[in-house]
């Protein structure tokens, strides 16, 4: 909605049309945007720590694809979640769910269509182009392919240097100090990578170049976005240490998105699973690990190989794949591959509730003890 | 370190050939040579390496060589300015199509094709006889002409190099470095020049050098209808001029055929290299 838009909503508003549709569906995302308060949140997103010092909040995020022919993909729908400051966020799903969409959304990347996205207490939904390039440095993403987010024209100590210059950071001298820093805080040597352009690095150090770069507006929130997936197992370890250290470091706050539960449980302080656009489990790693509630999540859990080849294989994995997000079934949208589907599940949406402390589902039919 | 290639002997021929042409082109008055226009009547279609004209004469008694130095200097103005400007007006459209996407894209295509679907011979032909119309009584100048031509050719080159360009700069633009440039605050306009253009560069340069090459066989073909250049102050027209001499002074019509083969050739050439030794990543994989 553009701000024209919302100012002629605005005076039809005064006029006293409230019946209209579009001023209706105005109402209703500002109403999605309204603040509330601390027992408000708590009763509404029984998940949500509002008591917390929360860096990002999201609720009912949704955003949708248009795919031609009036026809529009969900790619995630009614997503809500927060983040306390220095968590590692980890959202798992198999492919097609909508994490990495989630995660774009997050940024404004592209705008997502409907919900709110309150990061350092600033709304970003509502914001205008230039409040969001001045929220832009607070919040940095890493991506999956690391050739390709590095430009292949330009040199490494360019590619560090271009957020910096954006954001007036300094002059040439103190830019290459940074610069320097950055490397060095990367475990690459600068005085050899400076000069060098992406292609002449494998996965693993054009990912680390990646990170510093990230690193260079001293962020808040980096949303990483499968950020090993693309690498061999030995890379993905110093990699997953590097973030660690970052963290740790420069008090990073994480949501880390990933496909490989191994990789989540090493990193992360709080999991949440996803399903064709929708949450079904959010929790502790241990908690999701060892007491898992959703028959979804306990399929993800089955489906990590374990070393051991005596082993016999878990045999209560789901079958089958996703239903198309353009057309998703009724009620609970795992309903189509869960074991335990009743009538009920397709009549009536699961919302997320508490089952242990800090432990919350959103099925009809949990896993028992 | 880099190790560089040792490039082909063809690259060194053609460069050296272009550099000749834009060189006689630039600073081809500066040369001990006749006047182009003035005719020696002693010496009327005298063949090649005759004691005072290295390239011989017209039938009309004009210096070859001194025409040919005055026909690269129209041809390479005609073909650098028409690609150069046609090719940078296309190239941003492109560029700009493609990393916006949505309506712009839509209506930029639109026009493209609808201009390509128009042969350029014809669009030349037509805006030629419109807007440089000459006849016996009113002859159009040379100038009017020339400025016609580019105007006709830019036209042309437009959108050939804006949907090369837009083609190019779809593969750039959903990269992960651009999402990552956006996402970290660089405005549009500095992501376009610094991200995408350099990489689209070298498919614009070799279509480029291509087109310079097509110019300069546009404009000799409408030389040879009648409507180009008059008066034989272009290769193209120098030809027109002579074919009904080739009997008699085949030198006429070869020497400036000879000079357009050899500069199409190397500048398509020259495009080709120019390409490949931009394209360090290509390469690479």
């Amino acid at each position: 909605m553009t701000a024209l838009d919302g100012l002629v909503i605005k005076i039809l508003l005064r006029l006293g049309f409230k019946g209209l549709n579009s001023v209706k569906k105005y109402l209703a995302e500002q109403e999605a945007k309204r603040p509330l308060s601390p027992e408000e949140e708590k009763q509404l997103f029984p998940h949500h720590r509002p008591d917390s010092d929360r860096v990002l909040v999201v609720r009912n995020l949704n955003v949708e694809f248009n795919v031609g022919k009036g026809n529009v993909v969900k790619a995630v729908s009614n997503v809500s979640f927060d983040l306390v400051r220095g968590e590692t966020l980890a959202v798992v799903g198999e492919s097609g769910c909508g994490k990495s969409t989630l995660g774009k959304a997050v940024l404004q990347l592209p705008h997502p269509t409907g919900g709110s996205v309150n990061f350092l207490s600033k709304e970003l939904t509502s914001m205008g182009k230039k409040e969001l390039r001045d929220m832009r440095p607070a919040m940095q993403m890493i991506f999956q392919d690391p050739i390709s987010s590095l430009d292949p024209r330009l040199p490494v100590s360019e590619v560090l240097a271009e957020p910096l210059r954006v954001w007036n950071r300094g002059n040439q001298v103190e830019i290459d100090a940074k610069i320097d820093e950055l490397l060095g805080a990367a475990n690459l040597d600068p005085a050899v990578v400076r000069d060098r352009r992406s292609y002449e690095f494998s996965g693993g150090q054009c990912q680390r170049i990646s990170i510093a770069r990230a690193l260079a507006l001293d962020p808040t929130m980096i949303i990483c976005d499968e950020p090993v997936s693309a690498l061999d197992v030995s890379v993905q370890a110093q990699i997953l240490n590097l973030l660690q250290d970052m963290k740790d470091r420069y008090g990073l706050t994480l949501i880390f998105i990933s496909h490989d539960l191994a990789v989540v449980k090493a990193v992360s302080t709080r999991v949440m699973v996803m399903y064709l656009g929708k949450v079904c489990e959010i929790g502790t790693p241990d908690e999701i690990y060892q007491n898992t509630k959703h028959h979804y999540t306990r399929a993800l859990v089955g489906s990590v190989p374990i070393p051991d080849p005596d082993r016999p294989l878990s045999g209560n994995l789901i079958q089958g794949e996703p239903p198309s997000p353009a057309n998703p079934p009724s009620g609970c949208r795992f309903r189509t591959r869960c074991p335990m589907a009743t009538e009920k599940c397709a009549q009536e949406e699961p919302q997320l509730r508490e089952v242990s402390v800090g432990h919350f589902v959103a099925c009809h039919h949990p896993i028992a003890e | 370190m880099k190790t560089r290639k040792s490039r082909p002997v063809g690259f060194y021929l053609a460069g050296s050939w272009l550099g000749l042409m834009v060189f006689i082109g630039l600073f081809g008055w500066i040369l001990p040579l006749p006047q182009w226009d003035e005719a020696f009547f002693d010496d009327l279609g005298v063949g090649p390496f005759s004691p005072r004209h290295l390239l011989g004469t017209t039938q009309d008694g004009y210096d070859m060589l001194a025409g040919l130095v005055n026909g690269a200097r129209l041809s390479v103005f005609i073909s650098f300015a028409s690609v150069l400007i046609g090719g940078g007006i296309g190239a941003l459209i492109g560029i700009t199509a493609a990393y916006f996407r949505g309506k712009y894209d839509l209506i930029v295509v639109s026009i493209f094709n609808i201009l390509l679907s128009i042969p350029n011979l014809v669009l030349s032909l037509a805006l030629l006889s419109v807007f440089a119309y000459s006849d016996a009584d009113n002859p159009a100048s040379t100038n009017r002409r020339v400025m016609v031509l580019i105007a006709s050719l830019i036209i042309v080159i437009i959108p050939i190099l804006g949907r090369i360009s837009r083609g190019s700069a779809l593969q750039w633009t959903n990269r992960e470095f651009v999402l990552a440039s956006k996402s970290m605050g660089t405005k549009s306009f500095t992501i376009i020049f610094k991200h995408i253009l350099p990489n689209v560069a070298p498919a614009i340069l070799s279509i480029g050098f291509l087109a310079i090459g097509s110019v300069i066989i546009v404009e000799g073909s409408l030389s040879i209808l009648g409507i180009g250049i008059p008066g034989g102050a272009s290769w193209g027209s120098m030809l027109a001029n002579g074919r009904g001499n080739i009997a008699y002074s085949p030198h006429e019509v070869y020497l400036p055929a000879l000079f357009i083969a050899l500069t199409v050739i190397s500048s398509n050439w020259f495009g080709d290299y120019v390409r490949s030794s931009l394209d360090k990543r290509e390469s690479k994989i």
